[in-house]
């Protein structure tokens, strides 16, 4: 990831744990602001990287080329779920399809599972986190990824949550 | 279908006198309707099934976890499930732990070597829940309880302060929930006693809370040696570690008791608090305390289902066939362990002081293993008491020992594979001897 992007993607995740009110979050947001529509539009920026959110609390962010995703679980999750104990982490090379697990995390006897946002191949595993799986704790959203994904059809994005949309998800719990 | 073991006549709730059972039929009829147990998967899918509770006539783990976990995944998002079942003598370990390291597998069925398996077959099994936590013991005294709801309104506590609810109901008035979200007993003595422990599954959706019951488990003094590894001196091993507690049955509040104890009533008062917790339809409770009574069956109201399941619906349902097969599976019981250094010497990652190795073994021996996904990657096997001979030794095994998984190196294979490449500068004797003490403490019989 280039030096760049590494400067960019902190600041998704300050937005988010900042807990601005929600207009003040979507303006910032550079999810938001992003149009949907095809992976050229903004490979061709490296300022323009994408995140999106699932449901399930977990994160996705599309490299500047557009090909390759790091995944993870969000702020809310890793608050939530409490102090993580153990990271199961995908093999590399595994095929993951979207909704499906790409990895579970152990916490307070819970072990939750870590879906895939998209399709892809797993291409790196966050070997840290094999030996400090509290990592995720201190920082989700940042250097404790869990996975990096080959993306088979990064247009599977769009139909993913904007930091927003998110947002509004957690409202109601 | 298995013939009924002790377990499952236990199950046979409120013992209601079974030619009362055909008179009550019809007058219950007017309010919901019987359905053939083999619509189970569909009944349980059904939107409106908001409520459902359930009892287990199978004693099997495999299928009593599988139907679980498809209640897990079909289950209405919105909706509350209670599901009460018993099983056969079992060792349960957490999805993260370690079975060299939690358990002692010489007292458990060996499931490791198809030729003996009819060999042990009274033995208690070995299993690998999907939820997380540490290791139980399980056996026909025990009630194991399962709620499954939406994942919103979860609290890791509110469940265990459900049962807590239900056993002060029958008069086990000294329990409370710990801050590990187990039940414990206090009997008076300084530490309290653990009666149950709690473990969760959670989904983008769901929430999973199940929990032991020691109610009344004739093994109760003996349930720590299924839980003590013979490896534990030398294993350290990433995942999750059991934390030890002393036991009691619920029963023993009862010795002096003029009002027997009896699991059928836990299991009626823990649907009573279920009930009460999530609203439940009369009807539906009434049908649940009668589940057992007659041939396992069905019942179904617009909001609800309630009645009896086992090895029939578990087979009979893909999903649960897949999932019972999983949880049957080596890979999923040995090769999603963890990863673990097993080593009888002190190392950077185990600096640990280790007790003297038998006289046997020739003195200098070492024996180190670092496994991934139950594999071996690395190893260092030596009997030399000089550096250079001891690396060449440990080369030479480690060829061989390369990307083996654990489980299936039997005692023979560890003789065969030591004599092969030590038998040149080894006594015979030596290493027939390393290969039962690697053996013995990898839980295997090695006294043939």
């Amino acid at each position: 990831m280039s030096a760049i992007a590494r400067s960019v993607r902190p600041f998704a995740s300050r937005v988010l744990s900042q807990k601005l009110p929600l207009a003040a979050a979507c303006r910032v947001s550079p999810a938001t602001a992003f149009p949907r529509g095809s992976v050229r539009n903004f490979s061709q920026s490296p300022f323009m990287e994408l995140k999106k959110y699932t449901e399930s609390h977990e994160w996705i962010e599309l490299a500047a080329d557009g090909k390759t995703a790091k995944v993870g679980i969000t702020e809310y999750a890793a608050h939530s779920l409490g102090d993580v104990v153990f990271v199961e982490l995908p093999e590399v090379d595994a095929e993951v399809s979207a909704g499906e697990p790409v990895g579970a995390v152990e916490s307070v006897k819970s072990a939750s599972d870590v879906n895939s946002p998209v399709s892809g191949k797993v291409i790196n595993v966050n070997s840290i986190l094999e030996d400090k799986a509290k990592f995720i704790n201190e920082s989700p959203e940042g250097d404790a990824w869990i996975a990096e994904i080959e993306v088979k059809d990064a247009s599977e994005l769009d139909n993913l949550l904007d930091a927003k949309a998110y947002k509004e998800t957690l409202g109601d719990e | 279908m298995r013939p009924p073991r002790r377990g499952s006549c236990l199950l046979s709730s409120l013992r209601t006198p079974t030619w009362l059972a055909p008179a009550l039929r019809p007058v219950f009829v007017r309010y919901n309707s019987s359905f053939s147990s083999d619509q189970f998967a569909q009944l349980a899918r059904r939107e409106s099934s908001q409520h459902q509770i359930y009892q287990s006539f199978s004693t099997n783990p495999y299928v009593n976890l599988s139907i679980e976990h498809f209640l897990l995944e079909n289950a209405p998002p919105d909706s509350s499930i209670l599901f009460l079942y018993i099983n056969q003598p079992c060792v349960v370990i957490g999805r993260n732990q370690n079975p060299w390291h939690e358990t002692n597998l010489l007292a458990l069925q060996n499931d490791r070597e198809p030729i003996t398996r009819e060999k042990n077959d009274n033995g208690a099994l070995l299993v690998r829940r999907r939820s997380g936590g540490g290791a139980v013991y399980h056996d026909e005294g025990n009630l194991n309880y399962s709620v499954i709801s939406p994942r919103t309104t979860f609290t890791r506590n509110k469940h265990a302060e459900m049962v807590v609810r239900a056993l002060h109901r029958v008069g086990a008035t000294n329990t409370s929930v710990n801050d590990r979200h187990d039940i414990v007993m206090s009997t008076g003595q300084p530490q309290p006693r653990k009666i149950s422990g709690s473990a969760f599954k959670l989904t983008r959706h769901r929430a999973l809370h199940h929990g032991t019951c020691l109610l009344d488990t004739p093994n109760i003094n003996r349930l720590g040696s299924f839980l003590r590894s013979p490896a534990r001196d030398y294993i350290k091993a990433k995942g999750v570690e059991s934390v030890r507690s002393p036991v009691a049955n619920v029963s023993s509040v009862f010795v002096d008791a003029m009002m027997p104890f009896s699991i059928e009533r836990v299991m009626a008062s823990i649907v009573e608090e279920f009930a009460q917790m999530y609203q439940v339809d009369a009807d539906a409770v009434r049908r649940a305390q009668r589940a057992h009574v007659l041939e396992p069956e069905l019942y179904a109201g617009d909001t609800w289902v309630a009645g009896a399941v086992g090895e029939s619906q578990g087979y009979g349902e893909p999903d649960i066939k897949k999932g019972i097969d999983e949880l049957m599976s080596l890979e999923w019981k040995y090769t999603q362990t963890p990863q673990f250094i097993f080593s009888t010497y002190p190392i950077e990652d185990d600096p640990r002081e280790r007790l003297p190795l038998p006289s046997t073994l020739p003195p200098a021996t070492r024996v180190f293993l670092r496994l991934k996904h139950g594999a071996i990657i690395e190893s260092h096997i030596s009997t030399s008491g000089d550096a250079s001979e001891a690396s060449e030794q440990a080369a030479r095994v480690h060829e061989a020992l390369n990307g083996r998984k654990l489980h299936e190196i039997t005692p023979a294979q560890w003789r065969e594979v030591l004599l092969d490449r030590l038998g040149a500068d080894v006594e015979d004797k030596s290493l027939v001897e390393l290969a039962k003490f690697i053996g013995s403490k990898l839980g295997w019989d090695t006294s043939s």
